[in-house]
C-alpha cells in the first residue's frame, strides 16, 4: 500500500469532515445539532492527525487524539448541562432565542416565513417488535413476589 | 463554436485553467450546490437533487483521489469514507435532531473504521465507546429531556438565504485551499523522486518496530503512561473539573430551594 497516498486521501476526508461540520456550525439553528457539528469538525481534525501518525511512525499523533476524546467528553458534559438550563430557560433549543445577547445597534433576527412541515417529517424512528410475547400464566402472576 | 471556445480558453489566466481542468473543483462546486440544496427550507424538489449532486460531487472527489495501489485496499477506503461523509451529510440536513445525532453516530462508526484501517485499533474502540456508547447518547437524553415533541419551526430554518450560502461557500472554499495546499504531495506520489527508494520507506519502517507492531495497544500504553504521563494527570483533572462545572451550571438553572427548607427548619 502506498503510504504517501493513504496520507493525503485521509488529510483528505479529514478536510471535507471538518468543512461538512462546518457548514452545520454556521447554518443550524439548533443548540444541539449545532454542538454536534462541532463534534464533527473534532472528527475530521482527529482524522488527519490519526493519518500524519502513521506516516511519520510516531504515536504523537494518537496521543492527540486520545486527549481530543478526552476533551470533548469534557466538553459534551458542560455544554449539555448549559443547553438543558438555556433551554428550560427560554422554552426552546433555538439559538435565536439569545440573539438579546448581540451587539448594541444591530437590528433584530427575525424569520420571514416558517414553511409548513411535511406529515413525513411528523414520523418519528419506530422499533419493530420482535419475537413473540410470552404467554402469561395468571397463577404465576399471582404468586409473585411483591417488591 | 469550439474555435471561441478555445480562444476563451487560452484567455483564461493559468490558475483559473488549472482549476478548471480538475475534477475536485468540479466536485466541490457540485457537492456545495448539493449540500445547499438539502439544508432547511428545502426547495421543491431539493431532497432528490440535492443527494443525486452530492453524490456526483463525492464521486468526483473520490476519482481525484490517488490511488492506494491495492484495490481490496481502495475498496475499504472508499466505502468506509462514504459512511462517515454520508452520514456527515445527513447529520447536517435532517429536520430532526433525534435524526442528526443518530446519522451523527453512524458517521462515528465510518470513522472508527478509517482509524481501524490505519491501525489505530485502540482509538477505533475508543471512539466507538466514548463517541457512539457515550457522548451520542447523552446528546438523545437532552433531546428527550428539552425538546420532548421532537420537531419544530427552527429546525426547517436557517439563519436566511444569503448566510446559507455563505456558509457553504465557506467550507468549499476551504477544502479547495487544503487540496491546493496538498498539490506538491500529489505530484510527489506521481513521480516518487529517486532519492526515496535509497532510504528505507515509511511502510517498511513503520512495519519494523512502532505504530504498527503487533502488541499495538501495549505500546500505546507505555508511550501514554511514559512521555506524557503529566498531560494524563491534566487530562483527568480537567475531567474533574468539568464534572464540578456541570453539576454547578445544572443546579444554577434550577429554582432555589435553599431559601424554603431554611425557613421551614427554623
Amino acid at each position: 500500500m502506498n503510504e504517501l497516498s493513504l496520507l493525503y486521501n485521509y488529510l483528505a476526508v479529514g478536510g471535507v469532515l471538518f468543512a461538512l461540520g462546518l457548514i452545520g456550525f454556521l447554518v443550524r439553528r439548533n443548540m444541539i445539532v449545532t454542538f454536534l457539528c462541532a463534534e464533527m469538525m473534532l472528527q475530521g481534525v482527529s482524522v488527519s492527525l490519526v493519518a500524519f501518525g502513521r506516516y511519520h511512525n510516531d504515536w504523537g499523533g494518537q496521543m492527540l487524539v486520545i486527549f481530543i476524546i478526552t476533551v470533548a467528553a469534557c466538553e459534551a458534559g458542560i455544554a449539555m448541562a448549559l443547553i438543558l438550563m438555556l433551554a428550560q430557560r427560554a422554552g426552546s433549543l433555538d439559538t435565536a432565542a439569545w440573539q438579546d445577547l448581540r451587539e448594541e445597534g444591530q437590528p433584530a433576527f427575525l424569520d420571514r416565513q416558517v414553511p409548513e412541515e411535511r406529515t413525513e417529517d411528523r414520523l418519528w424512528p419506530r422499533l419493530t417488535p420482535a419475537g413473540l410475547e410470552p404467554r402469561r400464566d395468571p397463577d404465576e402472576e399471582l404468586h409473585r413476589p411483591r417488591v | 463554436m469550439t474555435a471561441a471556445l478555445q480562444r476563451l480558453w487560452a484567455q483564461l489566466p493559468g490558475p483559473a485553467q488549472h482549476a478548471l481542468a480538475c475534477p475536485t473543483f468540479w466536485g466541490l462546486l457540485l457537492g456545495g450546490i448539493g449540500v445547499w440544496m438539502l439544508l432547511p427550507a428545502r426547495l421543491r424538489y431539493g431532497r432528490v437533487l440535492g443527494s443525486l449532486l452530492v453524490a456526483a460531487g463525492g464521486a468526483l472527489l473520490a476519482c481525484d483521489l490517488p490511488l492506494l495501489g491495492n484495490w481490496t485496499s481502495q475498496g475499504v477506503f472508499w466505502l468506509l469514507s462514504a459512511i462517515t461523509l454520508g452520514g456527515a451529510v445527513a447529520t447536517i440536513v435532517s429536520r430532526s435532531p433525534v435524526y442528526s445525532a443518530i446519522w451523527f453516530a453512524l458517521s462515528l462508526l465510518g470513522t472508527a473504521g478509517l482509524f481501524l484501517f490505519q491501525g489505530a485499533q485502540f482509538l477505533a474502540g475508543a471512539t466507538i465507546v466514548v463517541y457512539a456508547g457515550a457522548i451520542v447518547v447523552t446528546f438523545l437524553f437532552v433531546i428527550m429531556l428539552a425538546q420532548p415533541e421532537g420537531h419544530s419551526p427552527y429546525d426547517r430554518l436557517t439563519w436566511g438565504g444569503l448566510p446559507k450560502i455563505l456558509g457553504v461557500a465557506t467550507a468549499g472554499l476551504l477544502v479547495g485551499i487544503l487540496t491546493f495546499m496538498l498539490g506538491p504531495t500529489k505530484r510527489e506520489i506521481s513521480h516518487p523522486p529517486q532519492v526515496a527508494s535509497a532510504a528505507p520507506s515509511p511502510q517498511a519502517r513503520a512495519a519494523a518496530a512502532g505504530i504498527n507492531s503487533s502488541q499495538h495497544v501495549a505500546n500505546l500504553g507505555r508511550h501514554l503512561f511514559g512521555e506524557h504521563l503529566v498531560s494524563v494527570e491534566i487530562a483527568g483533572t480537567l475531567l474533574l473539573i468539568a464534572l464540578v462545572g456541570a453539576v454547578a451550571i445544572a443546579i444554577q438553572g434550577k429554582p432555589r430551594l435553599a431559601q424554603p427548607i431554611e425557613e421551614a427548619l427554623r
